[in-house]
């Protein structure tokens, strides 16, 4: 049959082999019978040919008519090893048939019994038997190896539902509410109505402050014990600090607060206080990922820069900080967020429930000073969940997802930040 | 003796474990001195009592006096000096993350050389001494970590000459890399005994054999044997130095 004949003859099955001389060779049969009768003479050609090995069957593939996919995972995989011990194999990879003619007349035989179902486009494939078979420990480790991804998976996709539920009923509810004008009035009518900007801009500033107090030492504290303090007593003692002052409950640094500063630094009930207080309390996980940062800088890196003699703050500020700068300002910037949220700290130290603030010009933008108490979101949401009767339906939800606006916003700078900087580093 | 470095009786050690047993030994100037032993004898030890680096070992201890250029090297009130005066190159190329020229302009920087046209042509000059200037001429503002491994221990060669020390320290130089750049740098060595000073650290026996004028061979931080390099490789004084160089342990 030539090509012509072949296209004429309509619907037909592909058996394609790889012949000794390379390449990939192929012929049509109507029928898959035809098919393995075909293979048969293939087989037989090779031999008249005089060739050392006849047609070799380590890979031939069978296509059936239809759709054209001949890289497609065989349906059927059949395998064939001379040197396979025992008698007929069933052709499984464990018991291989053990030559050509067995196969094809094995092939045949379940072909006349109908057990090879091929639908268009399928395969079967008769493959020499693997050198390399895999084992059923093998097998093992892939069915395990999968079952760990699909257990990791599955928990990494169950962090999504609550983050994408508390979003989703945020919003639903805080719907009529929000509005620019929302963002930007004050509370009024006893809180029942209004917006949320005097908490807004308190928040604002007492995380700005309690940041511009705790970046600073922290991060300063992070290089000391990471870079210069030896392993002894005193940098155990402050390590001991570090942990315990960050397993502090958040109520109790409150309490800290209003006895340091309110008290006894005589700053009374102020924004001063408040941020102080705040500044506490991110001030341990501000150390704490300052460190970790300094530590990813391979120590290799110092060794080379003091055996060219350079001391250690020229070895920091060269090549320890700019290969870490994006570690220690994600750890300072998520910190944020977790004192934009805080509510325990700013109660007792100076957060009010409500205050009347200039809603135009420069005055709404620097309306607390030091010394005054402000609102905040986080204790806004608290007074109107609790204590006002009456308020418009969905103010508090609004106030939350403001609240929650801000974190994301926050974080996502971070994030970007993160890898604008590690796009930036150098090894 | 004219003698670039001088080991005085000293003895030092990690904790409890002790790395070097009353060594005393005399380096003599401008020639290559070998240090052959077997692993754990004691070696890049010795090495870093030299230019003090050993105190950033938190649980090293060190007795003794290391006398270099004439001065105790624990009398130098201004260690960066003294480290100024010593190169040293380490098993694993260590680029650091700047640039190739920034690597080998870093150690000047830092000692407060800032003009442009001095330190080109210093890092010129280290570069071809390293021979890695053909390599990366035209490619300076590079990064110094994507160089190839034989290239960055190269590239740390050029930093190690880039303060001009008197003395340079190699600590199994050759390890990370292949042949042909270790006879590149070979070569550069012999170049360089005629103005300094080298400790030659190796674990190759016959590496020694071909460079050093003077070899030291260590054992379990002890110093057994010092001598001509010839005489160490064909008369050695010692039973353990013989079976040693033969091959027989370590």
């Amino acid at each position: 049959m030539n090509e012509l004949e072949r296209k004429a003859a309509g619907p037909h099955y592909v058996l394609r082999w790889l012949p000794h001389d390379g390449g990939v060779s192929q012929d049509a049969y109507l029928s898959l019978a035809a098919a393995f009768a075909g293979i048969m003479q293939h087989e037989e050609a090779c031999r008249q040919d005089g060739q050392a090995q006849p047609l070799p069957p380590w890979d031939i593939t069978l296509q059936s008519p239809g759709c054209d996919a001949p890289n497609a995972r065989p349906r059927y995989v059949y395998h064939v090893n001379a040197r396979a011990a025992g008698g007929g194999g069933e052709g499984t990879e464990e018991s291989p048939w053990w030559g050509l003619v067995t196969a094809v007349e094995q092939l045949t035989r379940l072909d006349r019994v109908g057990q090879i179902k091929l639908r268009a486009g399928q395969t079967v494939r008769l493959a020499h038997h693997e050198v390399f078979t895999t084992t059923s420990n093998e097998r093992w480790k892939r069915v395990k190896e999968n079952l760990a991804r699909l257990v990791f998976l599955g928990t990494a996709l169950a962090l999504i539902v609550p983050m994408a539920a508390i979003l989703i009923y945020l919003l639903v509810q805080a719907w009529p509410v929000l509005s620019f004008s929302f963002l930007v009035q004050n509370p009024r009518d006893y809180m029942t109505a209004g917006g949320v900007w005097a908490p807004l801009v308190g928040t604002f500033w007492l995380v700005w402050l309690s940041l511009l107090i705790a970046a600073p030492v922290g991060v300063l504290a992070g290089v000391y014990l990471n870079e210069y303090a030896r392993n002894n007593w005193f940098t155990r003692i402050i390590n001991l600090a570090v942990v315990n002052l960050a397993g502090v409950p958040s109520i109790v640094h409150a309490l800290f607060g209003v006895g340091a500063f309110v008290m006894f630094a005589g700053m009374g009930r102020s924004l001063l206080a408040a941020s102080c207080t705040l500044a506490v309390m991110t001030l341990p996980v501000i150390v704490t990922s300052t460190r970790e940062a300094l530590a990813a800088v391979p120590i290799a890196f110092r060794e080379a820069c003091w055996n060219l003699g350079a001391s250690r703050w020229q070895t920091i500020r060269t090549i320890v900080l700019p290969n870490s700068i994006s570690g220690i300002l994600t750890g300072v910037i998520l910190q944020v967020s977790r004192a934009a949220g805080e509510t325990a700290p700013i109660l007792f130290t100076g957060a009010v429930f409500f205050s009347t603030l200039p809603e135009h010009g420069v005055q709404a933008f620097f309306p607390y000073g030091l010394g005054d108490r402000c609102m905040a979101l986080s204790m806004h949401l608290f007074t109107l969940s609790t204590q006002v009767r009456g308020a418009t339906p969905g103010l508090q939800y609004g106030t939350a997802v403001v609240l929650i606006g801000l974190v994301l916003a926050v974080n996502s700078l971070s994030i970007g930040l993160r890898v604008y900087l590690r796009s930036r580093k150098k090894w | 003796m004219d003698c670039a470095i001088q080991f005085n009786n000293v003895t030092a050690s990690y904790g409890s474990k002790t790395a070097l047993r009353e060594i005393t030994l005399g380096v003599p100037a401008k020639q290559i001195f070998g240090i052959i032993g077997p692993a754990n004898s004691g070696k890049t030890t010795l090495l870093k009592c030299i230019n003090r680096t050993l105190e950033f070992t938190p649980s090293a201890r060190v007795s003794g006096q290391v006398v270099v250029a004439g001065r105790d090297v624990a009398g130098f009130r201004n260690v960066y000096e003294l480290r100024r005066r010593v190169g040293m190159v380490f098993p694993l190329p260590v680029g650091l993350p700047l640039t190739i020229y920034e690597n080998v302009a870093y150690a000047p920087r830092r000692a407060g050389m800032h003009d442009r046209g001095e330190l080109d042509a210093l890092v010129e000059q280290c570069l071809r001494s390293a021979m890695l200037w053909d390599e990366v001429s035209d490619r300076l503002d590079m990064l110094g970590t994507r160089l190839s491994g034989g290239q960055q221990q190269r590239l740390t060669l050029a930093r190690a000459l880039s303060h001009r020390p008197e003395i340079l320290c190699l600590d199994e130089f050759s390890i990370a890399i292949d042949p042909i750049t270790t006879m590149k740098i070979e070569d550069v060595l012999l170049e360089l005994k005629e103005q300094i000073t080298i400790v030659l650290v190796t674990n190759l026996v016959q590496q020694a054999r071909r460079l050093a004028d003077r070899t030291a061979f260590l054992s379990d931080s002890r110093l057994i044997e010092e001598g001509e390099t010839e005489q160490i490789f064909t008369q050695p004084a010692n039973r353990l130095t013989e079976r040693y160089v033969n091959g027989e342990f370590g």
